[in-house]
C-alpha cells in the first residue's frame, strides 16, 4: 500500500523536476570552460554514457547534444566511450537514429539461463513463419494482409499480424485503395532497433542475399529460413 | 501652378479602392491569371552540349522564365509546385532502388493514416508521427513535399527531418552540412545560382557519399535561396535520369554524373534548362485547367465549394472523399462528379472507387 501511495508522488515530482527542466535547459554547464581540455573531454564522455545508460530506449543525437558544448564531436565521444568499454560485456550500439548499451551477443545465452524460464518467455523468439512474414514486410513495405497471403501462397492470419504488432515491429501503414481499404503494414523503430538496424538501408541487398546464394525465393516460399537470418534474432541479450 | 498640382496628387486616391476590391474578389474566386511565360526554344539544348559558357547561357535563359513564373505567385503555384514534387518523389524513388511509381506515391500521401502529418507541420501536441507511418517511398515523396511547401530556410530540425524521411542515419556530416548550409552564405554569395546548388550537392556527397538523395534535395533548396524565391521548386531530382547527367558509353555507377563529378556544373546547367522548360511547360497546362476551374466556380452551388476549389489549386490531388466543415462526404462526392463533367478538374488514379482529383 505505500509503495503504491510513494510511487504517484515520486512521478508527479518526477513529472514536475521533468518540466522545470524543458522550461529551463540552461541549467546545466555544457560548455565547461574552467576545465582544461581532456577533463573537460572526460567529463562530456561521462555525461553522455550516463545518459544512455539512463534510457531504456536509444538516445537520439538531438537529446545527447543537450548535455555538451556547442562544438564536441558526439561521434568522437562515442568511439572513445566505445574504446573504453572494449573489455566489458556490454558495448554501445548504434541502432533506430540512436545509441544504446546492449550486452555483447557472445552472453546471449548466458543471460537467457540465468533469468531462467520467466525471461525466455517474455522474450519469446519469433517463430519462422513470423519471422517470414516480417522479413517481407521489410523488404516491401507498405504491403497489406491480402499481398503477402498471395505472396506465400496461403493465408497470413490475423493472429500472425496481431502477434507482429503487439511486439511492435510492425504498424499500420497508408491505406491500400483496394476493397476494404485495408491498412498496409510497415516497419516501425522498434523494428530497427530490436534487429540492430540504423536505417531501413542497412537491411542487407535482397538481390546481393540471392547472388551468395543466402536466400533463395524458392526456398523462402517453401519456409526454410537460412540460418544467418534466423540468427539475427539474437541480436540483443 | 498649385492647382494642377493637387489634381495630379488626388488621381492615385481614388484608384485605390477598386483595386483593392478587385483584390477581395481574387481571394473569394480566384481570377485567372495571364499565360505563364514559357521556356523559348533556343534556350533549349537541342544537341549534346559540351561547352560550359554555352549550357550556362542556357540555364540562364530557361531560369529567367521560370523566374518571372514564381514570382509572378499565381494562385496555382501549389498544385505545380506539389505536381513537380510528385516527379521528383518519383524520381527519388528510382534512385534508391524502389519501383513505385507516381500514382503509388500519390496513392500513398492522400491513403495515408489519420493523423499524419509532414514533420514540423502537424500541431504541437502530435509532432513526429510521420516519417514511419509513411513507408519508405512515401517518406520519400514527404521529403520532397516539405521541400516544396516551406521557405528556403534550412535548420538543424528540418534537417533531421529530412534525413530520417530520405531514410539517412544522423551523424556528424550531417550536422557539418546543416551548418554550412544555414550559416551566412558567406562562401556561395555572389556565386550564380547553378553554381551554389551544384557546390552545396557536390558538398554533400563529399561528406555523406550515400546521401546522393540529400543533395539533390539540398541543391534545389541552395538555388532558391541563391534565387531569394520564397519556395523552393523541386526541379533537379526529376532531372537525375535525364539526358543532361548521362554518361555517353557509361555503365553500371559510370552511366551517370553524380553530384561532386567531373562535369556535373555543366550538366547540372543544362539539367536546369530542361527542368524550367519542363516546370513552364506543367504550369501552362496547370495554368489552362485553373482558368477552367475559375470559369466554373460561380455555377457551383454546395456550400463548402469554395474550401474545395482552394484546396484544388493549392494541391496536387484531394481526395473525392474530402469533408470540411461544410461539405459533406456526399456533397463533396457530388461537387467533385459536377467538376469533373465541366471539364475543370481530372480523376487522377482511374479507379472507380478511392478516387483523387486534381487540376
Amino acid at each position: 500500500m505505500a509503495g503504491q501511495q510513494a510511487e504517484p508522488a515520486a512521478d508527479g515530482q518526477d513529472r514536475a523536476r521533468r518540466a522545470r527542466e524543458a522550461a529551463q535547459p540552461h541549467l546545466i554547464d555544457t560548455e565547461l570552460e574552467h576545465l582544461p581540455p581532456e577533463l573537460r573531454w572526460r567529463e562530456w564522455m561521462a555525461r553522455v554514457e550516463a545518459v544512455i545508460f539512463a534510457a531504456s530506449e536509444p538516445v537520439p543525437r538531438e537529446v545527447l547534444a543537450r548535455v555538451v558544448g556547442r562544438d564536441c564531436n558526439l561521434d568522437l565521444i562515442v568511439d572513445d566511450i566505445r574504446a573504453e568499454l572494449a573489455g566489458r560485456p556490454y558495448e554501445l550500439v548504434s541502432v533506430a537514429g540512436g545509441w544504446q548499451h546492449r550486452t555483447r551477443k557472445a552472453y546471449a545465452d548466458i543471460i537467457r539461463a540465468a533469468a531462467g524460464q520467466a525471461a525466455a518467455e517474455k522474450a519469446r523468439p519469433l517463430s519462422q513463419t513470423e519471422a517470414l512474414v516480417l522479413l517481407c514486410i521489410a523488404y516491401f513495405q507498405p504491403i497489406t494482409r491480402a499481398e503477402l497471403s498471395s505472396f506465400f501462397g496461403r493465408e497470413v492470419s490475423r493472429d500472425l499480424i496481431g502477434a507482429l504488432r503487439s511486439s511492435d515491429f510492425i504498424a499500420s501503414g497508408p491505406r491500400s485503395p483496394t476493397p476494404g481499404a485495408p491498412y498496409t503494414y510497415v516497419t516501425t523503430r522498434t523494428f530497427l532497433s530490436h534487429f540492430g538496424l540504423d536505417t531501413l538501408r542497412d537491411l542487407p541487398n535482397f538481390e546481393a542475399l540471392e547472388d551468395a546464394g543466402l536466400l533463395s525465393r524458392e526456398k523462402l516460399l517453401a519456409g526454410d529460413i537460412p540460418a544467418g537470418l534466423a540468427g539475427g534474432e539474437d541480436g540483443e541479450g | 501652378m498649385i492647382l494642377p498640382a493637387a489634381s495630379l496628387s488626388e488621381p492615385p486616391a481614388p484608384a485605390s479602392p477598386p483595386r483593392r476590391a478587385a483584390r477581395t474578389k481574387i481571394a473569394a474566386a480566384p481570377a485567372p491569371a495571364p499565360e505563364p511565360p514559357m521556356v523559348p526554344g533556343w534556350a533549349l539544348p537541342a544537341a549534346p552540349v559540351a561547352d560550359a559558357a554555352h549550357a550556362a547561357f542556357l540555364a540562364g535563359a530557361a531560369l529567367n522564365s521560370l523566374d518571372a513564373l514564381v514570382r509572378g505567385q499565381p494562385a496555382w503555384a501549389g498544385a505545380w509546385r506539389q505536381r513537380l514534387a510528385l516527379r521528383c518523389a518519383a524520381s527519388a524513388c528510382r534512385l534508391a532502388g524502389r519501383a513505385e511509381t507516381e500514382a503509388a506515391l500519390r496513392d500513398a500521401w492522400a491513403l495515408r493514416p489519420a493523423g499524419v502529418f509532414l514533420p514540423l507541420d502537424g500541431p504541437p501536441s502530435a509532432p513526429g508521427t510521420s516519417a514511419v507511418a509513411l513507408g519508405p517511398a512515401g517518406a520519400l515523396l514527404a521529403a520532397w513535399r516539405l521541400l516544396a511547401t516551406r521557405a528556403p530556410a534550412l535548420d538543424a530540425a528540418t534537417l533531421a527531418a529530412v534525413a530520417e524521411l530520405l531514410g539517412l542515419g544522423r551523424d556528424e556530416a550531417l550536422e557539418e552540412i546543416a551548418q554550412s548550409v544555414s550559416a551566412p552564405r558567406a562562401s556561395r554569395d555572389g556565386k550564380p545560382a547553378p553554381f551554389s546548388a551544384a557546390a552545396a550537392a557536390a558538398q554533400v556527397m563529399a561528406l555523406r557519399p550515400d546521401a546522393e538523395l540529400l543533395a539533390w534535395w539540398l541543391a534545389d533548396l541552395a538555388m532558391a535561396q541563391s534565387l531569394r524565391w520564397p519556395r523552393p521548386v523541386p526541379l533537379l531530382m526529376a532531372q537525375a535520369f535525364g539526358p543532361a547527367f548521362r554518361v555517353e558509353g557509361g555503365r553500371g555507377r559510370a552511366a551517370r554524373l553524380r553530384p561532386g563529378d567531373d562535369g556535373f556544373v555543366r550538366a547540372l546547367n543544362l539539367a536546369l534548362a530542361e527542368g524550367a522548360a519542363e516546370a513552364c511547360r506543367l504550369a501552362g497546362e496547370i495554368s489552362r485547367r485553373a482558368a477552367r476551374l475559375c470559369e466554373v466556380t460561380p455555377k457551383l452551388r454546395a456550400k463548402g465549394a469554395p474550401d474545395a476549389v482552394r484546396l484544388l489549386l493549392d494541391d496536387d490531388a484531394v481526395p473525392g472523399t474530402l469533408t470540411t466543415k461544410r461539405l459533406s462526404r456526399f456533397a463533396s462526392r457530388r461537387l467533385f462528379e459536377r467538376l469533373e463533367g465541366f471539364g475543370a478538374v481530372r480523376e487522377l488514379t482511374g479507379r472507380t472507387s478511392f478516387r483523387l482529383y486534381g487540376l
